[in-house]
């Protein structure tokens, strides 16, 4: 473990160069576009209405109740979506920086978080138009979302570094995410709500996309999520970094080589 | 005081070809035991370090020789701690700045500047140093304006003049430089050599690996050469 650990304290003690990358990705890749970053913002908004119009009708429900925890769990899902997907090259894309600096591993999935985090940032713009247009009550179970959010993150941290190595190594898993995300989308309650009639209750609470989202989303509507779903991602978050840890501990010194 | 130890070091890597690398195939070798597709399974290793030892201190400038392949960017990068050894022990004291492949660490979609800072803040700087620097950066590479254009319209003159200045900006103590010269222009080839002469006077470790002997012999006071992995030290006043 002493290695992972060693480069786990490392890159924490790079914050302004992680927040410089991803702050300067997000830029670099918007460089040449009129609307720049806003382009995250006027995505997010085209699909939260285009969906909400639609699945409104479908459900057969109204669009006030509708649209906004749409919003929310759409927002979520780009958010989680794109750490997972990306994650798988996380360290590739990076390679050129592995192969010449050397610097702590763990950086690079930091900094992709970071970089999602400043997407998300620009989406919740949507959020309060959104919620100004259906205003919803306000409680202090709503702020709960934020220790929802901060259990969210420690999960998906741990989750793109597995992935991130995995996919170092073996070329496929990227491709095989890709295709997996749109199903595992409709697995999760991001359209519908997890206690709907009609969804098998077992496959929603077997995904562990469930819960990310009913962390974050059930305390904004003013409802405190059950205590299992706490429970199960804590424990998520637990075992997952014990096996991140000891597969980086292993493998983390060859990733020179593979990337 | 900077020291750079090598003990029997020997690095070894793989060579993932595209059939290994996928996860299919590891999965079929599993399902079968190991047998199909006769040796598909099989990972070449190439063993680029073979127990290479020895001992480097401030002061040292050391010329690296050998033919292409010899394993001269290998040492480079297991001397930086890039790559790991997989036996022998390696022993490391001071800080190192790297200048091994043309761009790295550069966005291209970036402007000169916006470059200059993101590569000071990967070479460990913070924010309020790698300003300080930046007009010496600005100075030396001789870019001048074409440091607010983006550098994916630099030619690799440029880009090389833009990271050697940024790399020798900070004053690490161990500098590894794999061959680079060749895409700069002549007065540019001449400045840098002063700077890499400026800087082994104030008695550091610097390593560079070349082709051009006459360089080598110029700034060097030491020569290692490297032979199908192997590092011979040769005498440099017989260069």
């Amino acid at each position: 473990m002493e290695f992972a650990i060693s480069d786990l304290l490392n890159s924490l003690r790079h914050p302004p160069l992680i927040f410089h990358l991803a702050y300067s990705d997000t830029k670099a890749r918007y460089k040449r576009s009129m609307l720049g970053p806003l382009w995250l913002t006027l995505g997010a908004a085209i699909g939260v209405v285009g969906l909400g119009l639609v699945w409104s009708q479908l459900l057969n429900q109204r669009r006030d109740q509708l649209i906004p925890s749409l919003t929310v769990g759409l927002l979520l899902w780009q958010f989680i979506a794109g750490c997972v997907t990306e994650s798988t090259s996380v360290f590739v894309r990076q390679a050129q920086i592995i192969r010449n600096l050397r610097l702590p591993f763990f950086i690079h999935p930091i900094q992709l978080i970071a970089r999602q985090t400043i997407t998300l940032a620009h989406n919740l713009l949507v959020l309060i138009v959104v919620l100004m247009v259906y205003p919803q009550p306000v409680s202090w179970a709503t702020l709960l979302c934020l220790p929802g959010l901060a259990i969210v993150l420690a999960n998906l941290l741990w989750l793109s570094i597995l992935l991130g190595i995995i996919g170092a190594r073996f070329r496929d898993v990227e491709q095989i995410v890709q295709s997996l995300m749109p199903i595992i989308f409709f697995l999760t309650p991001v359209i519908y709500k997890a206690g709907h009639a009609g969804v098998n209750q077992a496959i929603i609470w077997m995904n562990p996309f469930t819960y990310f989202i009913a962390l974050v989303r059930e305390p904004i509507f003013g409802t405190i999520p059950d205590g299992f779903v706490y429970i199960v991602a804590i424990m998520m978050a637990l075992i997952g970094w014990l096996v991140t840890l000891a597969m980086f501990n292993r493998h983390a010194p060859r990733l020179a080589f593979w990337v | 005081m900077a020291s750079l130890i090598f003990d029997n070091v020997t690095v070894a890597y793989p060579i993932y070809n595209a059939h290994s690398q996928s996860l299919r195939n590891q999965l079929v070798r599993f399902g079968t035991g190991g047998r199909i597709g006769g040796g598909a399974g099989t990972i070449v290793t190439v063993t680029a370090l073979d127990n290479v030892s020895f001992n480097l201190r401030s002061g040292d400038a050391v010329g690296l020789i050998g033919h292409n392949g010899a394993g001269k960017s290998t040492l480079l990068r297991t001397m930086a701690g890039i790559y790991s050894a997989c036996a022998g022990r390696i022993r490391r004291t001071g800080s190192v700045a790297t200048v091994f492949e043309l761009g790295a660490g550069m966005d291209p979609e970036l402007s000169g500047y916006e470059n200059i800072m993101r590569m000071l803040l990967l070479m460990g700087l913070s924010k309020a140093r790698a300003k300080a620097n930046l007009p010496a950066i600005e100075d030396f590479s001789e870019l001048g304006d074409f440091l607010a254009l983006p550098v994916r319209t630099y030619s690799s003159g440029m880009t090389m003049r833009l990271m050697f200045a940024v790399a020798t900006s900070i004053r690490p103590e161990i500098l590894l430089i794999d061959e680079m010269f060749g895409t700069g222009d002549a007065s540019f080839q001449q400045k840098a050599e002063t700077r890499m002469h400026d800087w082994i006077a104030s008695s550091d470790i610097f390593v560079f690996a070349s082709h051009d002997l006459g360089l080598v012999k110029r700034l060097c006071n030491r020569l290692f050469r490297l032979e199908h992995g192997s590092i011979y030290e040769d005498d440099i006043n017989l260069l």
